[in-house]
């Protein structure tokens, strides 16, 4: 074999070395997305590679049993933690521990190669979860070791060998190799779904459940995450009338809320008078449900906007239900992005009798004090409209408490709450509403999405976090669902003015709800604009976005000759680009030598070329004999250049140099040479 | 040449610029694209083949980041190939020299590399038979590779075509190019081992050789070796059924030269192993610092001395032609 080198031999310590942080970095990533045992696992095994003496191992006998056995028994105990095998998540979750495995038992350079790009791939992986600019960063240290890697298998750097060279060289490489990734990320087409289904794994996230019981939502107001941004044409709605319409919860069980378990298409409410209608673009992140958010109340069918992520297709024919949510017809996997229209008002008619008697429901037999205490309420009053002011009225009145810690509560929970702890969150005001409405026989739902916003000075759109996770009621009065939130009667500036504001002071509140640490704040406004931006522009850029920057430069993929083109235009310019950058150096590196060159290029080509083993003062006297006419010029040109070139190292460099400089410029041309002979 | 014929040899000239078969390149070769080939190694189709895993991963769930890491690793894979390519682009190969080697031994070329540019260079010289040579060439620097061959048979061996590779800097590419140079080694025929003594020398003329032979003090008896000339063999001891021994001579006839004939060996012997016998008693007459003649069919050479003569005696063998044996 001509290219014979010794792939299988032993890896040496260095090697060695190498890969394992390439390991550790392709495996850091995945920390947060593995479970922890798995992430210990993947992690312990190439430990003990590196700690353990190679003597303290198994013996080479059972050495090839272990390893396999090993996977196997991980990959049963994944099988048994996730319910499945061949989904997306065990999967990262086993190439994880592969990775571990495979390192343990590499041995030879060959072997190396194999687990370099088993990691280049688990490098890939964390991309399902996140794909900040974080998670961007975290990846870039992790190729400066791949190249490392790459260039340690090729050759075992000796002891004591630089480390830092082979990542430098790396850099450089993908320095040079940034205008084709740039070339091929802007060109590459993009698909508008994805080529195979994808398991409903695919997007499980944080974020509003269609279940509300006591505390479901008091636990998401402590995240800080980003629900869904919105970019107002127009000045935005007042805090007031920022209700991002979710699920819609008209079942109780004496615990929890839960929505009715059948889906009733609706239509849009008729526009009324009076009300005004805002327009907005709204970036949804993924929470793994089909629930598209909406103003109250939704003027339009949502449509995707121009610039939104290819995944918006389930968009396109999202549908309305009776209840006036939207919904997309599967559950958005990547940021979606949909224009907007909504009617803002506090009511929207009723689109049958039906509702009425669903929203009627009580469990049998449950919360009798609060059914008694309704009917006595609703006799007392004179019409409901009377009976919902009193209702209100004694929520502002009597000492209820609006925290996020409420005392645990009984076996009735909405009479514990009502008429004994008195501290609730807004799921227990909204939940109590409704059960007193009902017990009443006003026909009341409980609403629950996200109230209020932030707008973020830096890029003039608004954030909704999951802090504003909220839920309020919704009563049937004439024939109109009207929008009742009790929560503002308790605490009516959580409505006014949020979270942070509501709360007592002493309460858990999630860092940007609160009100005072402005800069704290506007620091994180401006990330959070950067963040907004990376969203959008890199993390958002699909098939839409690909097709109007290509019309924008004037290029159509679907004439694909132009595109062919374009592209061989492209990487001859970068192949020019790189070649002729490392021949640039050299010529800055020695400009005697350079100039030298080009005096022997134009000789030979008269007709004198040097011998390679010609020295400069040799081959000149050769050419003086050939044209005696420039003798003198050609003895200083050869003289000169063995000075700079042999000569002592002096001070006299310089002017050797302008003086080699002049003779060259004073060569005659080759025509002249050639008339010469 | 005309077009006709140009024509005609096209397909020969395209196989030549292709693979070098014929040692057709003279003084020194630049590398340069039109002799540069590259291909990607065993671990750079795993990794091409690990990005269009990944790249379809990242279409199927639109993973914008997944796209870029991919094409960020394509990049480098292409810096990568570049990096390979100028490994060997700009080298210029010239042929310094070819040894001499008794077959069987090894038979010594010595090449000139100079690494214009500005590139240190890491790449490996193989020979025709497979043997590798690994190179260190600093920037600008100029090194002497010395490759070296079995020798195998008598006569002239030639270089071959000369394989310079690299897969500097990731190992995921390899460039390769080939050169082909007419240097040619002489290989002498292998000296036979044990070689029967030396034959008696003489004083200066022919008419005196068979007194001088006549003057040698028979100094003892050693076992027949077959080849052993008719004359010396102990026809005595024979007769007296004690064996067959060969006489010894002192000094065999003195310091005089010696004539290493074709013609005096004994007629049994094959051609090749006359010829090993004659080199080893070269060697043998070299070593005991003795004036030597050669006569072979078609080849005379005067008696001498020195490495000169011992060189031209020898090439002399290396080169006789097999069909002139008479």
């Amino acid at each position: 074999m001509i290219f014979a080198k010794s792939s299988a031999a032993p890896l040496a310590r260095a090697q060695l070395a190498w890969l394992a942080a390439l390991v550790f970095l392709s495996q850091l990533p995945l920390l947060p997305h593995v479970p922890l045992w798995t992430a210990a696992a993947g992690m312990a095994l190439p430990a003990a590679r590196l700690l353990l003496p190679a003597d303290r191992w198994p013996s080479p006998r059972i050495r090839p049993w272990l390893l396999p056995l090993l996977a196997l028994a991980l990959a049963i105990a994944i099988r048994m933690r996730f319910g499945y095998l061949l989904s997306r998540d065990p999967c990262v979750a086993f190439l994880y521990v592969l990775v571990g495995i495979k390192f343990a038992e590499t041995r030879s350079a060959r072997d190396g190669g194999l687990l370099a790009c088993l990691a280049l791939f688990l490098l890939l992986t964390q991309f399902f979860y996140t794909q900040t600019i974080g998670a961007a960063l975290i990846t870039l240290p992790a190729l400066l070791v791949l190249g490392g890697t790459l260039a340690a298998l090729r050759d075992a750097p000796p002891p004591g060998a630089d480390w830092r060279a082979p990542l430098v060289r790396t850099g450089r490489m993908i320095f040079q190799g940034i205008p084709v990734a740039a070339f091929l990320f802007i060109l590459f087409p993009r698909l508008a779904g994805p080529l195979w289904g994808m398991p409903a794994d695919a997007g499980a996230r944080t974020g509003l459940s269609d279940r509300m019981a006591p505390g479901s939502i008091s636990a998401l107001t402590l995240s800080d995450e980003v629900a869904f941004r919105v970019d107002f044409q127009g000045p935005p709605p007042l805090p007031a009338e920022r209700y991002w319409r979710g699920p819609v919860l008209s079942r109780f069980d004496g615990e929890a809320w839960t929505p009715l378990p059948w889906l009733r298409r609706g239509e849009l409410a008729p526009r009324s008078a009076g009300q005004r209608i805002v327009e907005y673009d709204v970036t949804l992140e993924p929470q793994g449900r089909q629930w598209l958010f909406a103003l109250e109340h939704p003027a339009s069918m949502p449509q995707r906007a121009a610039d939104g992520p290819p995944q918006s297709s389930g968009i396109d024919r999202a549908m309305l239900t009776a209840e006036q949510q939207l919904l997309s017809r599967t559950p958005p996997l990547q940021t979606v992005r949909y224009s907007q229209r909504s009617a803002l008002g506090n009511g929207f008619p009723a689109s049958g009798t039906l509702e009425a008697r669903e929203n009627l429901q009580l469990p049998p037999d449950r919360n009798p004090r609060t059914v008694a205490f309704a009917h006595e309420l609703r006799e007392r009053s004179a019409s409901d409209r009377g009976f919902i002011a009193a209702v209100l009225q004694r929520f502002r009145t009597e000492p209820f408490v609006y925290t996020l810690s409420p005392p645990l509560l009984g076996g009735e929970p909405v009479d514990d709450f009502l008429f004994d702890g008195k501290r609730g969150f807004c799921e227990h005001y909204a939940g109590a509403f409704v059960v007193l409405l009902r017990a009443a026989g006003i026909p009341a739902r409980v609403v629950t999405g996200y109230q209020g916003g932030e707008i973020n000075p830096d890029g003039g759109y608004m954030i909704v976090r999951q802090s504003d996770a909220h839920a309020w009621a919704e009563a049937l009065l004439d024939g109109v669902w009207q929008r009742f939130d009790p929560t503002a009667a308790v605490a009516p500036s959580r409505v006014e003015r949020g979270l942070g504001a509501a709360l007592p002071l002493g309460e858990p509140v999630p860092y940007l709800a609160r009100v005072d640490m402005t800069w704290l704040k506007s620091l994180r406004l401006h990330w959070d604009a950067i963040n907004y931006q990376w969203q959008r522009g890199v993390v958002g850029f699909n098939i839409e976005r690909q097709r109007g920057l290509l019309r924008e430069l004037g290029l159509d993929l679907g004439r694909p000759w132009e595109v062919v083109i374009v592209a061989a235009t492209a990487i001859t310019l970068w192949v020019a680009f790189v070649l002729g950058s490392a021949r640039l150096r050299t010529r800055r590196a020695d400009p005697a030598a350079e100039l030298w060159a080009r005096a022997n290029r134009r000789l030979a080509r008269a007709g004198l070329a040097r011998a390679r083993e010609e020295g400069p003062v040799a081959y000149t006297g050769r050419a003086a004999a050939r044209w005696p006419r420039w003798r003198s010029l050609f003895a200083s040109l050869g003289e000169n250049y063995a000075l700079l070139r042999y000569g002592p190292e002096s001070a006299r460099r310089d002017e050797l140099l302008a003086a080699l400089r002049a003779n060259v410029a004073a060569l005659p041309n080759v025509r002249t040479l050639r008339a010469t002979v | 040449m005309s077009v006709a014929a140009k024509v005609a040899s096209w397909p020969a000239r395209w196989q030549q610029r292709i693979w070098r078969r014929s040692a057709a390149d003279s003084g020194t070769v630049v590398l340069r694209h039109r002799r540069i080939y590259i291909l990607p190694t065993r671990r750079g189709l795993a990794l091409i083949a690990t990005l269009a895993t990944m790249l379809i991963a990242s279409m199927n769930y639109a993973l914008a980041l997944g796209f870029a890491l991919t094409f960020l690793v394509a990049g480098l894979v292409a810096s990568a190939l570049l990096q390979t390519y100028r490994s060997l682009a700009g080298l210029a190969i010239s042929p310094l020299a070819a040894g001499e080697a008794f077959a069987g031994g090894e038979l010594g070329f010595s090449l000139s590399l100079a690494s214009s540019g500005g590139t240190a260079r890491s790449i490996f010289v193989a020979t025709a038979q497979g043997r590798s040579v690994r190179l260190d060439i600093d920037a600008g620097a100029t090194q002497i590779v010395q490759l070296s061959a079995e020798a195998t048979r008598r006569g002239r061996q030639a270089l071959g075509r000369v394989t310079l590779w690299s897969d500097f800097p990731l190992g995921l590419w390899r460039a390769w190019a080939y050169v082909h140079f007419p240097l040619a080694g002489i290989v002498f025929p292998s000296p036979e081992a044990p070689a029967p003594p030396l034959p008696a020398g003489h004083e200066g003329s022919d008419a005196r050789r068979s007194a001088r032979a006549a003057e040698a003090e028979l100094a003892g008896l050693r076992d027949y070796q077959l080849g052993d000339a008719l004359n010396r063999i102990a026809w005595r001891a024979v007769a007296r059924g004690a064996g067959w021994y060969s006489k010894q001579f002192d000094g065999a006839g003195g310091r005089g030269p010696l004539d290493l004939e074709w013609a005096a060996l004994p007629p049994s012997l094959a051609a090749e192993a006359r010829l090993s016998r004659l080199t080893a008693w070269i060697l043998a007459a070299e070593r005991e610092a003795r004036a030597f003649g050669l006569e072979v069919p078609g080849l005379s050479l005067a008696p001498g001395q020195g490495a000169a003569h011992r060189r031209a005696a020898l090439t002399a063998l290396a080169l006789f032609p097999a069909e002139r044996v008479p």
